[in-house]
């Protein structure tokens, strides 16, 4: 995404998301409990109590993007918090105890709401807080599953669910309402299936639209599911998109191949890489991370059917299925070739994958790589040693 | 219910010091433990085994089974799935979903079912092992001097990997013996220390420890009191006295609860056992540990007891720096070097 080629649509995504910031700060100030949640937990439960939905990892992919991690880190790491820890952690912690604020004070947790699904990390990084802001915590435990559907887990997190609403209606004193959750749910499903068409578009030769362009928009689908506004942004969005296809504008200037790119970008170097793909007349096509927000629900079985989508997220998922869906998504997008992130600040999305790599370059015949780096903290990126990894696959594409 | 399915159960608690093959295909910012583990399988070291089954207590062993099977396959592999939350009810509920799970699977590759009687007896075993183990600690800590620190956890370590009958045939002579040479101590001038973190290792620790002055009188690690601390109950169906047992531990990083319970719990076992100052010996790279430490340090020091972090890693190097921080901090105690 060059200078020139920039959104119309990213002035509503600024809009929109000051609103939604300054939503937090109002929830505060009118006594209207705060509920930090991660990213892949079903915040319709959230936004259907009325509390207001925080996404402390957002917090850490924007200190990340404006290159600031390893300031707040630096508070973490005096209190013996180590620079392996996930970035996003650190970066919370570390705004806890700074007394710098460089993109803004964490927005105080009344309640803290978990899903480990994603990680053993945010649980951990959960638990610090809810102990440093002295508020009531919740994990909603997802246990690994493997290649089929797991009743065993998807009975679990429904168990969970009723207790988690139990919690909350103790801490709101309010009764859970059911019909909101439906309306929320439908909200949820249209925005996931907007955010999703727009995603398919990168299939095209050339593109209108790639992965670092979902990157990029991909704050609503994140933290805005479940409303109204998020519905809106992105069929404004898709509006834009088809427009740029019948005007024939593309992702990146020249598209002769389409890569498929694991997992999450290095937020503090997104430009770099963008541009870096693009010179070379690559455009990244899709990734596990964008098309994690796919959810489809069931209005009629809704917790069942939010215990299903959320315990079946690909990132808890086994070895195998995890490399049969990159190859599928690989075959959908007609990738030329692959390349894959080992983030120091994501264990469950790095460990194995040197193997997945091999596994994968047998199984397709595609050029591959895999590069490591921290997806936050600039102290743990090497443009050399991310070059020397890039520049050989570079040249296999041609 | 390895034991009680006629297999053999050897605990893997790391062991190679070569991890260089290891690293080509886990990250060097894996933590030694699972690195030099998945060595030794690569290595040949642990050729004999037929079977694997990993627990999830972090991401690092959430993967490490599907990695291990990729390149080092064995005819048996499971992940054990625990609970990360231990006090709601679905907790309970699920884990014995999990253990039915696990057991099947075990009948499955024996060709027979596990019977109950057969898993009862099994339960009595381990539980006649870890009291034997609790005694030989407890006499450990009031006679420093009978057993040192470094011979007891090599006791119990050994247990890990040894017959359990005849681990239990061992005990019992072994506290025959010592009971036989037991002297009250006048001068029992050791400095007491508490031991903290996932894993002891390495266990020169034990030797530095004793080099100054002092002696282990607690811990909480997954190859010492925590393997030990508790028994399964014999009344309730075994399955469900499993369970029981599991979700009843002593608290572990790797269990997510808000308060952190563990920080108290070594308070009041650093006051129980009397003991002069803590060291927690913090595996270089695990999560789980690293996100506790800093609220388990100053529980200690706001009971006033001295205590130090010092990182460890499994077939690292580094001991001459241990005994100087060891040497140091028992300097600090009053310990006297021996």
């Amino acid at each position: 995404m060059s200078a020139k080629n920039v959104f119309k649509t990213a002035e509503l995504m600024k809009k929109i998301m000051k609103e939604y910031n300054e939503a937090g700060r109002k929830a505060k100030e009118e006594g209207r409990p705060v509920a930090w949640v991660t990213a892949v937990f079903p915040v319709e439960i959230i936004y259907a109590a009325g509390l207001f939905p925080y996404y402390p990892e957002n917090f850490g992919a924007v200190a990340a993007a404006r290159k600031v991690t390893h300031d707040l880190s630096t508070a973490a790491e005096a209190k013996g918090y180590a620079r392996d820890l996930c970035g996003y952690a650190r970066s919370g912690i570390g705004d806890a105890y700074s007394e710098e604020h460089p993109v803004g004070k964490i927005l105080e947790p009344d309640l803290l709401f978990c899903c480990n699904t994603q990680c053993g990390s945010l649980p951990k990084w959960f638990e610090v807080a809810a102990r440093f802001y002295n508020s009531p915590y919740f994990l909603l435990d997802s246990p690994r599953v493997g290649l089929e559907t797991d009743r065993l887990c998807i009975d679990y997190f429904i168990e969970q669910l009723h207790e988690m609403i139990t919690f909350i209606e103790n801490q709101t004193g309010e009764p859970f309402d059911y019909d909101r959750l439906a309306e929320v749910l439908h909200l949820s499903n249209e925005a996931c299936r907007l955010w999703n068409e727009i995603l398919d578009s990168a299939a095209l030769r050339p593109a209108p639209f790639g992965f670092f362009d979902a990157c990029f928009h991909m704050a609503p689908i994140v933290t805005l599911r479940g409303t109204q506004e998020a519905v809106e942004y992105y069929r404004a969005l898709k509006e834009e998109i088809e427009e740029r296809i019948e005007k024939g504008i593309t992702a990146i200037p020249e598209e002769r191949h389409k890569i498929y790119f694991d997992h999450i970008p290095c937020w503090p170097k997104l430009r770099w890489f963008s541009e870096l793909f693009a010179s070379r007349g690559a455009l990244v096509v899709a990734s596990q991370y964008t098309h994690s927000w796919a959810y489809s629900f069931d209005l009629e079985r809704p917790l069942e059917s939010l215990a299903e989508n959320y315990t079946h997220e690909f990132v808890n998922r086994c070895f195998e299925y995890r490399v049969k869906r990159k190859i599928s998504f690989m075959k959908k997008y007609d990738v030329d070739g692959f390349v894959l992130f080992s983030n120091r600040s994501c264990k469950p999305n790095a460990f194995g994958l040197y193997a997945k790599s091999k596994l994968i370059r047998e199984q397709t015949g595609l050029p591959g790589t895999v590069f490591e780096a921290d997806m936050a903290d600039l102290r743990l990126f090497s443009e050399d040693q991310v070059l020397a990894k890039l520049e050989p696959f570079f040249e296999q594409l041609n | 219910m390895i034991h009680a399915a006629g297999f053999f159960p050897y605990g893997i608690v790391g062991g190679s010091t070569n991890l260089e093959e290891a690293n080509a295909h886990l990250q060097a910012w894996a933590c030694s433990h699972a690195r030099s583990s998945l060595a030794r399988a690569l290595e040949g070291k642990l050729d004999f085994l037929d079977g694997l089954i990993i627990p999830h207590t972090c991401d690092t062993m959430r993967m490490l089974l599907d990695l291990w099977e990729h390149v080092h396959s064995l005819p048996y592999m499971e992940n054990y799935r625990l609970p990360r939350q231990a006090n709601r009810a679905s907790a309970g509920k699920y884990l014995l979903g999990e253990l039915k799970r696990i057991k099947k699977g075990l009948e499955q590759y024996r060709g027979a079912p596990i019977e109950n009687k057969a898993l009862m007896d099994s339960i009595k075993l381990y539980n006649h092992n870890r009291q034997m183990l609790r005694k030989l600690t407890d006499l450990h800590a009031n006679y420093p001097h009978l057993i040192s620190s470094r011979r007891l956890y090599t006791v119990i370590n050994a247990s890990m990997v040894m017959p359990r009958e005849e681990v239990s045939r061992l005990l019992e002579a072994l506290l025959g013996h010592l009971e036989q040479d037991l002297v009250d101590e006048a001068e029992n001038d050791h400095v007491r220390l508490l031991l903290s973190g996932t894993l002891l290792e390495p266990f020169e620790v034990l030797d530095y420890i004793e080099e100054f002055g002092g002696t282990v009188i607690a811990d909480d690690f997954q190859n010492g009191y925590h393997y030990i601390e508790s028994d399964v109950n014999t009344e309730l169906d075994p399955l469900e006295a499993l369970v029981d047992r599991q979700l009843k531990r002593i608290p572990s990083a790797a269990f997510d609860i808000e308060q952190n319970p563990r920080r108290f719990f070594l308070t009041s076992l650093a006051s129980e056992k009397k003991a002069a100052g803590a060291i927690f010996l913090h595996l270089t790279f695990c999560e789980p540990e690293n996100f506790d430490s800093y609220d388990n340090l100053k529980a200690m020091q706001a009971e006033g007891l001295p205590a130090i972090r010092i990182e460890t890693q499994f077939g690292g190097t580094g001991l001459g720096q241990i005994r100087t921080r060891i040497h140091a901090f028992m300097e600090m105690l009053g310990g006297e070097s021996r």
